[in-house]
């Protein structure tokens, strides 16, 4: 439970996080973060309806993954042709 | 309620102004690497074995460093299956009680232990009093600060077994005063800061009376210490060498969990948070009435971070081998040299160099806990990430201490062997082995490969702490680019040619 009050006086950001769960009362600024935390932490406390919305926050974090990966792959692909035209100049 | 789009925007705007000053200034400290380097025209370390071989200026050979360790967190963070990553730091093997084995090994080593400590004092006094071939100054150099310290890391931890106070103190009565929880490892950072402070300061390296002096006064006062608030309370919060050795021992393969001795992957067991049996509490009161594992091995529950001074522990670790880098590189000597031109007493320099320096690394960590904390949308505080994030650090540590002191201890092993097969005369044709160069490009390997694992392990806390995928990957950039920075300085480091330290002969 204090962690709990400490988690909440600590933000400075203004708007307080509205989201508890019920099982270990942490808190979370959305929905979706707090069905995430739900069924990744307590699995065996969700309900039918509770895990279709994991099911779905899930695939919907998926898409999201799948753009952070096109982005790293870019910033990848970047860096090995930055270091290797780098290389090229100067290194003798 | 999520947060208002206009203090979003003013925050996207702040956030991509600091992106660009951070760039300006990576660049100029490349542009000033760079120059360094046309005026020295230095090839990366091997620079006495590969003249005509491939040369690559200092500053691409440092940033190359850099950016290996930037794209492996991308790289980890294509993982995202969590059932893998658990089962990495979960896999462990069990090889048995050791019931037997076990009381007879503890019994040897503190008969070990004792010998040991006596010998040093004694040869220290008594003995020649030439380094090289002191027994005193060969086996707490070459025999502990080298190769228990990798043993620690790369086997498992028996200093509890071997310590001598620890020996001596739980068979006298003792626990007298309670130990003030709220001083937390506290007293412990200041010791290994201390020790590393006498290491590099007072030649105790280099004469072995002092040394002797140093290490008898250490262990009266580690005896006192002991018997006064009880040898549990001691060895955990305040002696720094059983400090020192169980922070290190944490990143070993072997360890005693729950009475049975288990092995796991290296490093893994650096992954102790679990919210699905604890909270991540932060409190520091609750954290240092946790029952502290009498064989300081630790069982499968006990953390080893809890509150920021074990966080301050494990940068001190990072930190002391940098610093110990910097002052014996040609470089760090003429900079000191430089300052001490100025009218400043040499102490004094290294003092602020040494505890300044420390500063900044701690401080950047804080730091990287903050923005941390600020880029994801999280209820967690700065503290949590900073505790939660700091074992990784003890990898890294561990990389920094191999890539210092592997040839080290290679290169004296024969005098170690020397002396410890005959303590009581002094070996009349000491060897010490002369290495390949090849050796000292391994050190680019072990402290990269310290920082590749440490983003291992660092992704799997992130897994654990956040319930978005996505949330634990933004939440390592803040951490990745100090990572980067401590990765940069000491690769630079160890390119360096080496001297002794300016002033301190």
């Amino acid at each position: 439970m204090t962690d709990v009050q400490s988690g909440a006086v600590a933000r400075d950001v203004g708007e307080t996080p509205a989201y508890d769960c019920e099982d270990c009362g942490r808190q979370f600024y959305t929905e979706d973060l707090l069905i995430l935390h739900r069924g990744v932490t307590h699995p065996n406390a969700l309900d039918e309806a509770e895990r279709d919305a994991y099911r779905e926050a899930y695939a919907a974090e998926e898409r999201a993954i799948r753009s952070f990966r096109l982005r790293a792959l870019g910033i990848l692909v970047l860096l090995y042709f930055g270091f290797l035209f780098l290389y090229v100049f100067y290194a003798s | 309620m999520p947060r208002d789009e206009s203090s979003r925007d003013a925050a996207a705007v702040r956030r991509w102004t600091r992106r660009v000053a951070t760039l300006a200034l990576a660049l100029i400290g490349a542009l000033l690497l760079a120059r360094g380097v046309a005026a020295s025209n230095a090839a990366v370390g091997l620079s006495e074995a590969s003249r005509d071989a491939l040369a690559v200026p200092r500053w691409l050979y440092v940033a190359t460093g850099g950016a290996a360790i930037g794209a492996s967190a991308l790289l980890a963070g294509f993982v995202t299956d969590r059932g893998f990553v658990e089962r990495v730091h979960d896999w462990r093997r069990d090889l048995g009680a050791g019931d037997r084995i076990r009381p007879i090994g503890a019994g040897v080593a503190a008969l070990v232990g004792l010998v040991l400590f006596a010998l040093v004092v004694y040869r220290g006094v008594t003995g020649p009093q030439l380094a090289t071939i002191n027994f005193a100054v060969v086996v707490v150099f070459a025999g502990g600060r080298a190769g228990l310290t990798m043993a620690t890391y790369a086997v498992g931890n028996v200093w509890p077994a071997v310590n001598p106070a620890r020996t001596v103190a739980e068979r006298l009565p003792n626990g007298f005063v309670a130990y003030p929880a709220r001083l937390g490892r506290w007293p412990a950072v200041a010791g290994i800061l201390l020790l590393v402070w006498i290491e590099t300061t007072t030649g105790v390296t280099g004469t072995p009376r002092t040394l002797a002096a140093v290490i008898a006064a250490y262990g009266l006062v580690t005896l006192v210490g002991a018997v006064l608030i009880g040898g549990d309370a001691w060895f955990r919060n305040v002696d720094p060498i059983a400090t020192f050795f169980r922070f290190y021992g944490r990143v070993a393969p072997l360890a005693w969990e729950g009475g049975r001795l288990r092995v796991s992957l290296p490093a893994m067991r650096l992954v102790e948070i679990d919210e699905r049996t604890e909270s991540v509490a932060s409190d520091p009161t609750i954290a240092g009435d946790q029952p502290a594992a009498t064989d300081g091995s630790g069982t499968g529950r006990e953390r080893i971070v809890t509150g920021l001074s074990d966080v301050a522990v494990a940068v001190a670790l990072v930190w002391e081998l940098t610093f110990s880098g910097f002052v014996t590189t040609e470089q760090g000597a003429a900079v000191v040299r430089r300052i001490v031109d100025v009218g400043l007493p040499p102490i004094l320099v290294y003092a602020v160099l040494f505890v300044g320096g420390f500063a900044l690394f701690y401080g950047a960590y804080l730091a990287a806990a903050h923005v941390s904390v600020r880029r994801v949308l999280t209820t967690r505080t700065p503290r949590e990430l900073a505790v939660a994030f700091a074992p990784p650090l003890l990898v890294v540590a561990a990389g920094y201490h191999l890539a210092h002191y592997f040839a080290f201890f290679l290169s004296l092993s024969p005098s170690l062997s020397a002396v410890l097969a005959a303590p009581l005369s002094a070996p009349t044709n000491p060897i010490v082995f002369t290495l390949p160069a090849w050796v000292s490009a391994l050190n680019i390997a072990f402290v990269l490969g310290g920082h590749l694992v440490a983003i291992w392990v660092a992704h799997s806390i992130a897994y654990r702490l956040f319930p978005s995928r996505l949330q634990a990957i933004r939440s390592q950039y803040p951490f990745v680019f100090v990572m980067i920075g401590y990765t940069v300085a000491s690769l630079w480091l160890i390119s360096l040619p080496t001297t002794t330290p300016a002033f301190l002969g």
